[in-house]
């Protein structure tokens, strides 16, 4: 017999965890799908689980003064309403999925599912955000790069829940975002893309560009983004973003569209942001 | 096996059931209201849709624990709306229900728009509509009646 349970508050949560093995549970709209039976029947959950959807410590957007801090619970939906948060960051969640879903699915859900497809890995980390794991002993904070570690894999530990993501506040003069997939919305990407810029007059200072939903784990050269700022050489960028690219053909895409429009579509909004355009 | 207690179209209601249980199940069969339907059961189609809390949900992968303590609104606590005949008389007028299986789950997401958007634009209600998939009318009369509704409100 499976035992499901609804603790009252994290520390229940917590000491659960450490005790035996839950599968936690928050919005539900991978897990139930995962889980997936004829109709009518009973989700057939292999496994205990914890269900969090009600705890409201995990729950709310605040900001510090150098950060935004998006606690897991926090849904899409909430994300795209958000009086604090900034358009780059809202424009995003506002595309995943399609209202009802927006409406359920946290952003802790879709960071901890760690799924190639996962659209706010690459907004993350591009903007460098950092986790916070907590377990019955303490917390620790780490870099999104190093949370995630391949399709479906994470460093978190059993006895581990996210508690929350801190995203750096930074000035950018721009952004661009676009998300390609075969509807237009609801539908998992193909590619997104995700850039985030400031210019000093007319220079470029400061440029992040993550690709998402082309290699198991979204793409981000640092090193070249440095050079790019250095030597505005968007070809070269260009050819390292093809090095990097290692995709296979899947059911939503082959590698070779996939990398051309990648590369069609950066080389356009570089074009556009170094040429002084906002 | 629990006592669940929540709000379903403004009464309380005590059902007893598992943390893990579907609402698109609970109301469906231990509570018999069919209108909310099951179509595609992973959240693709809409047909399962009412509202949680005022929001709108597909039922189908909301489990039980989610719902405790809370407010569901299913199409027919909403048939009872004023916003709901509203939507009722374009929908018949532009002929916009054909077998009719999608019609309850677009007839809240249409709601769910113009509540938070009154005068949407074409691509507004594609949009709020994307999660909604209709088999029979190829959606133009739905969008059409949507518009409808938006217009009048303008005069
Ligand atoms: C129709 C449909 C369309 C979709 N479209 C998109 C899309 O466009 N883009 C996109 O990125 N995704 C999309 N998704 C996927 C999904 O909505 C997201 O991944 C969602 O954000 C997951 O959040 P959740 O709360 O529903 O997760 P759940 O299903 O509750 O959990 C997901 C995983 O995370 C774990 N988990 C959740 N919270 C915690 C926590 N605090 N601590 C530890 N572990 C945790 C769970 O154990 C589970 O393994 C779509 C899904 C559906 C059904
Ligand atoms: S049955 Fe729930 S979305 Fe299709
Ligand atoms: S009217 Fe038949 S599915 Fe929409």
């Amino acid at each position: 017999m499976l035992n499901h349970i609804r603790p009252k508050n994290v520390t229940e949560l917590l000491e659960a965890l450490d005790k035996q093995y839950y599968h936690v549970f928050a919005g539900g709209t991978d897990l139930m799908i995962r889980k997936r039976q004829w109709q009518g029947a009973e989700r057939k959950f292999d496994k205990d689980i914890a269900f969090i959807s009600h705890l409201d410590e995990l729950n709310g957007i605040e900001e510090t003064t150098d950060s935004y801090i998006i606690k897991t619970l926090v849904t899409q939906a909430e994300m795209t309403k958000s009086d604090i948060l900034p358009e780059y960051l809202k424009t995003p969640f506002s595309q995943m999925a399609n209202i009802a879903i927006r409406n359920i699915a946290t952003v802790g859900g879709n960071v901890v599912n760690a799924a190639t497809v996962g659209d706010s890995i690459p907004v993350l980390m591009a903007l460098d955000a950092k986790l916070v794991l907590k377990n019955i002993y303490g917390e620790r904070t780490l870099e999104i790069d190093e949370f995630i570690q391949g399709k479906y894999k994470t460093v978190k530990k059993d006895n581990e829940i996210l508690e929350k993501i801190i995203i750096p506040k930074v000035e950018f003069d721009g952004y661009r975002y676009k998300k390609l997939g075969q509807r237009k919305a609801g539908i998992l990407s193909k590619l997104s893309i995700f850039i985030v810029y400031k210019k000093d007059n007319d220079d470029l200072t400061d440029i992040r560009i993550a690709i998402g939903a082309v290699n198991e784990i979204p793409i981000r050269l640092k090193e070249e983004e440095k050079k790019l700022i250095e030597t505005k050489d968007i070809n070269r960028y260009l050819d390292k973003l093809s090095s990097a690219i290692n995709s296979k053909d899947d059911n939503r895409s082959t590698k070779n569209y996939r990398e051309q429009i990648s590369k069609r579509l950066v080389r356009k909004y570089l074009e556009e942001i170094m040429q002084g355009g906002i | 096996m629990r006592n669940i207690t929540f709000t379903l179209n403004g009464e309380k209601v005590t059902v007893e059931t598992t943390l893990s249980r579907r609402l698109l199940d609970v109301i469906r069969i231990d509570l018999g209201l069919t209108g909310t339907k099951e179509g595609c059961g992973e959240g693709e189609c809409g047909a399962c849709q009412v509202y949680l809390d005022g929001k709108i949900v597909n039922s189908c992968l909301v489990p039980m624990s989610n719902v405790i303590g809370r407010e569901v609104q299913t199409i027919e606590g909403f048939a009872k709306t004023k916003a709901y005949e509203k939507i009722e008389k374009a929908y018949i007028e532009e002929g916009a229900v054909q077998c009719g299986f999608c019609t309850p789950g677009m007839v809240m997401a249409t709601n769910a728009l113009l509540k938070d958007n009154a005068h949407p634009n074409s691509k507004e209600i594609k949009e709020s509509l994307a999660g909604n998939i209709c088999r029979c009318t190829g959606y133009q009369t739905i969008f059409k009646a949507v518009k409808k509704i938006a217009d009048e409100e303008e005069k």
